[in-house]
């Protein structure tokens, strides 16, 4: 289901539709947070913490909307369509599915794939009840999972997990450069063990620390951590996993993204980089050699009027210079 | 090897085996610095070790510990686990990355991530040619390429645009007294206006245009 294409009427909205149209340098995801009619309060409050990590890429809703976003995800797509997000985070709570937390990722404004994760109440603390200093919006967090089950070659809730944890935390990644000092906060993302019960799955564990980092004499520091909140664990609820046409066309990277290999610049055997370059034909009759007054152009022509003056009356001189071979003629005014 | 061995004697496997214990010894030696580094806080340790090294994604400011977690975690496992993460991430960082100090403050420059993540939109296609590039192509026309959009008008003795704004194809629409072209007059049997003539053929050329243009983009759209 897709908007109908809007025909711009002013190159104002023309700007902006075209900055909606598919890019070869994509802009970072806008994930859009909303509520389902029964949120509860438990779950609005994770919506709201994972908002202020997410801003400023983020919309949030604030009213209830009546989705199940398992049974018809098209008002999702609706939404994601009308606000060009790419992530949905959907909070609902219900009697069989207690505080859930619905993880949405669009692909062209088509559910692509989709995770629900079931926040443990006992355990839950929100950002504003760790006392600390909290980083300032729109920093890039780093970001560290813990636990086999992440990286398994086979397709799980776990890998799935990674892979929306990943794109809705990376933040900004196209400038390809990071300040030392925004480096200050980690998103940990853990999960223990499964225990010895077969169809066990153990929940996975949302951390955000604060680092410090102090002087440890060589080129790196020693780092601490201190939590900040929020404190989030998660149960896996049902997936969603994306249908392999979809998934390979939304991980094609388009051609002329990689850059070109630099000519003429090799690294020699010491690592030292060396450049080739290629230069034009030197003209040597216009090399600038040492100045010296005897060489000075104006005074050679102030004497050439009068060596010119000198061959009129003895014609001798000059005879004698040219079978010498074809000396410059300022050369044979020198002379005079 | 053999014979100098012998002509050696003993005295070259003694050493050998001397040096050997020495470096034994060291090793030692330096296992216990580091354990007194960490112990008196002289020097606060920077290394982690774990069973199965950790993987990175840079680009993505991304560590993965494989390392197991006991089933039953508190939360200071959880923040020791934390911790190793970082350090080693910042350690990975600050060790492969090349820095860059700048007056806006210290940069790494991070690799391309490896991470596979889906893209937001599909790759953008390549625009369909018009009918008139295809042609184009097919003749082996080229573009003019056309540097300015500015004439110098003798009469005005200026630079004027060649179109548009008090552009130069309309100067026919401000002439104050026009010829009347009585052959015309007499094929139309209408009064003869050569301002209104030239407005009309631009207006029509537009429209001619204008409808190239959808129709390129019917045909572009029907391609895809």
């Amino acid at each position: 289901m897709s908007l109908q294409k809007v025909k711009p009427r002013n190159a104002r909205t023309k700007r902006i539709l075209e900055k909606r149209d598919p890019q070869i340098h994509e802009n970072p995801k806008t994930t859009l947070f909303l509520k389902g009619t029964s949120c509860s309060s438990l779950a609005s409050l994770v919506l709201t913490d994972l908002h202020s990590l997410k801003r400023p890429q983020a919309i949030k809703f604030t009213k209830k909307n009546a989705i199940h976003p398992f049974d018809d995800a098209s008002s999702l797509e609706f939404f994601s369509a009308k606000n060009d997000a790419a992530l949905l985070l959907f909070g609902n709570s219900s009697k069989k599915r207690p505080h859930s937390i619905t993880l949405a990722r669009m692909f062209d404004h088509a559910l692509l794939d989709m995770l629900e994760l079931l926040v443990v109440p006992d355990t839950l603390r929100t950002l504003a009840q760790f006392k600390t200093r909290k980083p300032a919006v729109g920093l890039r967090p780093l970001l560290a999972f813990s636990g086999a089950a992440f990286e398994s070659p086979v397709a799980s809730p776990y890998t799935l997990a990674r892979s929306l944890f990943i794109d809705l935390l990376r933040g900004e990644e196209a400038a390809g450069k990071v300040d030392v000092a925004g480096l200050q906060y980690l998103v940990h993302i853990s999960t223990a063990e499964a225990g010895s019960d077969a169809g066990e799955m153990p929940p996975i564990h949302f951390r955000v620390y604060l680092l410090s980092t102090k002087r440890a004499g060589g080129k790196v520091p020693r780092v601490e951590v201190e939590e900040m909140g929020p404190r989030i664990d998660f149960r896996v609820g049902r997936t969603r996993v994306a249908e392999p046409d979809m998934m390979k066309e939304a991980l094609k990277t388009p051609k002329g993204l990689e850059a070109r290999a630099k000519k003429n610049v090799e690294t020699d055997l010491m690592g030292d980089k060396v450049g080739r370059i290629h230069m034009g034909k030197q003209d040597l009759g216009k090399m600038q050699t040492r100045k010296m007054k005897g060489l000075k152009r104006g005074r050679e022509e102030f004497e050439g009027e009068d060596a010119a003056t000198m061959v009129g009356d003895t014609g001798d001189g000059i005879d004698g210079d040219e079978e010498d071979g074809g000396v410059p003629v300022g050369k044979k005014e020198r002379v005079a | 090897m053999t014979e100098t061995k012998q002509a050696n004697g003993t005295t070259e496997v003694e050493i050998e085996a001397h040096m050997n214990g020495d470096a034994m010894e060291m090793d030692q030696v330096a296992t216990a610095i580091d354990a007194v580094a960490d112990d008196n806080t002289g020097r606060p340790s920077v290394n982690v070790n774990k069973p199965t090294p950790y993987t990175f994604d840079l680009g993505n400011l991304l560590a993965f510990d494989p390392n197991p977690l006991p089933h039953n975690i508190d939360e200071d496992v959880l923040a020791s686990t934390a911790r190793d993460c970082a350090q080693v991430l910042i350690n990975q960082l600050l060790t492969t990355c090349p820095i860059q100090s700048t007056s806006e403050g210290v940069l790494l420059d991070l690799p391309a991530p490896s991470t596979p993540i889906p893209r937001e939109k599909p790759v953008p296609k390549a625009k369909e040619p018009t009918k008139w590039e295809l042609f184009a192509a097919k003749k082996g026309i080229k573009d003019k390429k056309r540097d300015t959009k500015m004439v110098f008008d003798e009469e005005k003795q200026d630079w004027v645009p060649k179109w548009g704004y008090k552009g130069k194809n309309k100067d026919m629409d401000e002439q104050w007294l026009v010829e009347v072209d009585e052959k015309k007059e007499a094929e139309t049997g209408v009064a003869h206006d050569a301002r209104k003539e030239g407005r009309a053929e631009r207006k029509e050329r537009m429209k001619r245009q204008d409808r190239r243009e959808r129709a390129n983009e019917k045909r572009g759209a029907k391609k895809v």
